[in-house]
């Protein structure tokens, strides 16, 4: 028999949980996760950047970043062990590929250039046609396509788990185990990683990054082409409102200082698209026919070739084809001014853009030692 | 005695129980009533007709026009009670007519509204000066949430977006830009409907609402017309006269219906 005092006890656990029961932690959605054994990362976010937002189920941790690091930078992800995620993707290049083409480990070629992953922590959609929306879904693309790295991802999961062996020397389930806690190598896990130290790939230290800081003076040719950027393009004889400027701001944003308004864009290259509709290749709509994404400036004087397709080897190419007014068609972007004399910038003009962009280089993040080849 | 004593004691701790978790959770009497909802989904249309973003039409000049992107904020969106007092329901909202259907759905005061209207554009206050940056991602004038709206520090956002291609003559391909891009404080204009018949919010009920918006009425109305071919482009940041006359224009393109 359960006495007075067992009693008021139990009535008062029940009291208890009848004020508490509603705030009762549900498993699923404890923060940090129940099972965490890794070491929480705060992610410093630049002055004047936005805040970047990280899927719940995939914080940061300073091992998932170095975890992620490692298979970054992993050629036992590819096929015939030859090739990384970094070998497309070349720090000195600002994280892109300086060829136009990325060639696979059989040779093939794609048809795209390899973006730039600089400050890809901020983007909101993936790859020149916008065909993945999360960073993770990203990364699980180059690993198995047949003309990239070529390794089906059960085979790249096999070898992680049973490493170190022949292909690699690093110890990937005592890493995964305390990035992510028990539980086996999967992919899923492999491309959290990997996303997780690409959120770390922030540039924020270029020479207009200390001026926006107060720390550092542009020239006075810098600055002259900082005020083309923001400036609207065009005669305003011929385009109303314009102001002789480089019309550059409207999709490479200064808001946020990213350098892109994140959208998709056709920017005067071709009047056809049937080799490459970009984001139309995506949606299925004719109006989104030869729209690309925007890509950011940051590094831009280090990650030629430029364009979606590479075909231009210089900014001074670049800065001609704005200056054009670029090649009309159904959905040429209503920014290009191509049927109003191009933006007749003047030599002077067109080199104090190209001083400008130079003023977005940031060495010191090329060249982080947290970012290189740790193998 | 005493076991009778103690029966009754643990009966009442009982009942308190019972009290505690049968009420718990209800609200007290003297709490607030639980509020409705109201929703407005906005519809796109070309001189009464639905249309959608990407459909060529006939402006009123004959000439074919595609509208390929139209975004506005409204800011804010409030509701007026029998009583005269406006309450705000919505902030700040960005629209892309892009999305068919696209809805706003908040929370409203139990009561009688007889009026409701919207701000086209952003009140000053969150205008010009402000960091994209400071919002979160989600919010409408975040850096991201702004969608390519975000002008500069200086001149702000932009408060319409009403872009597409047109042609100088029927038949020919739509090849000529359309760019209207209006912002500034100064464009700023208020859409108020005066409803003819109230409408009640009931407690935990939805009340709904399309509000189209015409998009040949912000090239023709009844004090004004635009000719898409002499005047295709406007970046009124700057000032320009063409950016206002389109603010009005659109100021009477709305319509509301309760559904």
């Amino acid at each position: 028999m359960m006495g007075s005092k067992q009693l008021r006890a139990l009535i008062a656990a029940l009291i208890l949980i009848s004020l508490t029961g509603c705030e009762r932690c549900n498993p699923d959605s404890c923060d940090p996760p129940c099972d965490a054994i890794a070491t929480p990362y705060t992610l410093e976010i630049p002055p004047f950047f936005p805040p970047m937002d990280i899927p719940e189920d995939n914080p940061l941790t300073e091992e998932g970043i170095e975890l992620g690091r490692l298979l970054f930078w992993e050629k036992s992800l590819s096929a015939d062990g030859t090739m990384s995620c970094g070998s497309c993707h070349l720090p000195s290049a600002g994280f892109a590929d300086p060829n136009q083409y990325s060639t696979g480990i059989t040779g093939a070629q794609g048809f795209r250039n390899a973006m730039a992953i600089v400050n890809i922590g901020w983007s909101t959609s993936f790859f020149w046609d916008g065909r993945t929306t999360s960073l993770e879904e990203q990364i699980l693309e180059p690993v198995s396509h047949p003309d990239e790295m070529a390794l089906p991802w059960d085979e790249a999961v096999s070898r992680l788990q049973n490493a170190p062996n022949a292909t690699t020397q690093t110890d990937y389930p005592n890493r995964f185990a305390h990035a992510f806690g028990p539980g086996d190598i999967t992919a899923e896990r492999t491309t959290q990683a990997i996303a997780q130290f690409l959120r770390t790939l922030i540039s924020a230290d270029s020479k207009f990054d200390q001026w926006r800081r107060g720390t550092a003076t542009l020239t006075d040719e810098e600055f002259a082409g900082y005020e083309m950027f923001i400036r609207e393009g065009g005669d305003p004889e011929t385009t109303p409102g314009g102001q002789f400027g480089g019309d550059c701001f409207h999709c490479h944003s200064e808001a946020g200082l990213q350098f892109s308004d994140y959208l998709f864009r056709n920017n005067g290259l071709d009047s056809v698209f049937t080799q490459d509709p970009g984001l139309a290749g995506v949606t299925g709509n004719a109006l989104d026919s030869g729209r690309f994404k925007t890509p950011t400036l940051r590094n831009v004087a280090l990650s030629a070739p430029f364009m979606h397709d590479g075909r231009f080897q210089t900014l001074e190419e670049v800065i001609e084809h704005y200056n054009s007014g670029g090649v009309p068609s159904s959905t040429i972007d209503p920014f290009m001014k191509y049927n109003s004399g191009g933006l007749t910038l003047s030599a002077v003009q067109k080199g104090n853009l190209l001083a400008f962009l130079n003023t977005l280089t940031d060495t010191a993040f090329v060249a982080d030692p947290r970012f290189q080849d740790p193998h | 005695m005493e076991k009778h004593k103690n029966f009754f004691t643990i009966r009442l701790d009982i009942l308190a129980i019972a009290f505690l978790l049968l009420v718990g959770c209800r609200p007290q009497p003297n709490e607030p009533e639980i509020p409705g909802s109201i929703r407005f989904e906005f519809n796109l249309q070309w001189s009464g007709e639905d249309c959608a973003v990407g459909a060529v039409q006939t402006d009123h000049m004959g000439h074919p026009v595609r509208i390929d992107n139209l975004q506005m904020y409204i800011a804010p969106i409030e509701i007026r009670n029998e009583r005269g007092e406006w309450l705000e329901i919505n902030d700040v909202a960005l629209l892309d007519f892009g999305v068919h259907g696209q809805k706003i759905t908040a929370a409203a005061n139990v009561d009688t509204y007889n009026a409701i209207r919207f701000g086209m554009g952003l009140p000053a206050e969150i205008n010009t000066d402000i960091d994209p940056a400071s919002y979160a991602n989600d919010h409408p004038l975040s850096v991201p949430g702004s969608a390519g709206m975000f002008w500069t520090w200086s001149s702000g956002y932009v408060f319409v977006k009403y872009e597409g291609k047109f042609a100088t003559e029927s038949g020919a391909q739509l090849i000529e830009p359309l760019s209207y891009h209006c912002g500034t404080d100064e464009s700023y204009r208020t859409v108020v409907f005066e409803l003819e018949d109230a409408f009640a919010i009931e407690s935990q009920e939805l009340t709904a609402f399309t509000i189209d918006f015409n998009a040949a009425a912000a090239l023709i109305g009844e004090q004004d017309a635009i000719d898409i071919v002499e005047d295709p482009v406007t970046h009124n940041a700057q000032g320009t006269v063409l950016g206002e006359r389109l603010m009005d224009l659109m100021d009477d393109a709305w319509n509301l219906t309760r559904q």
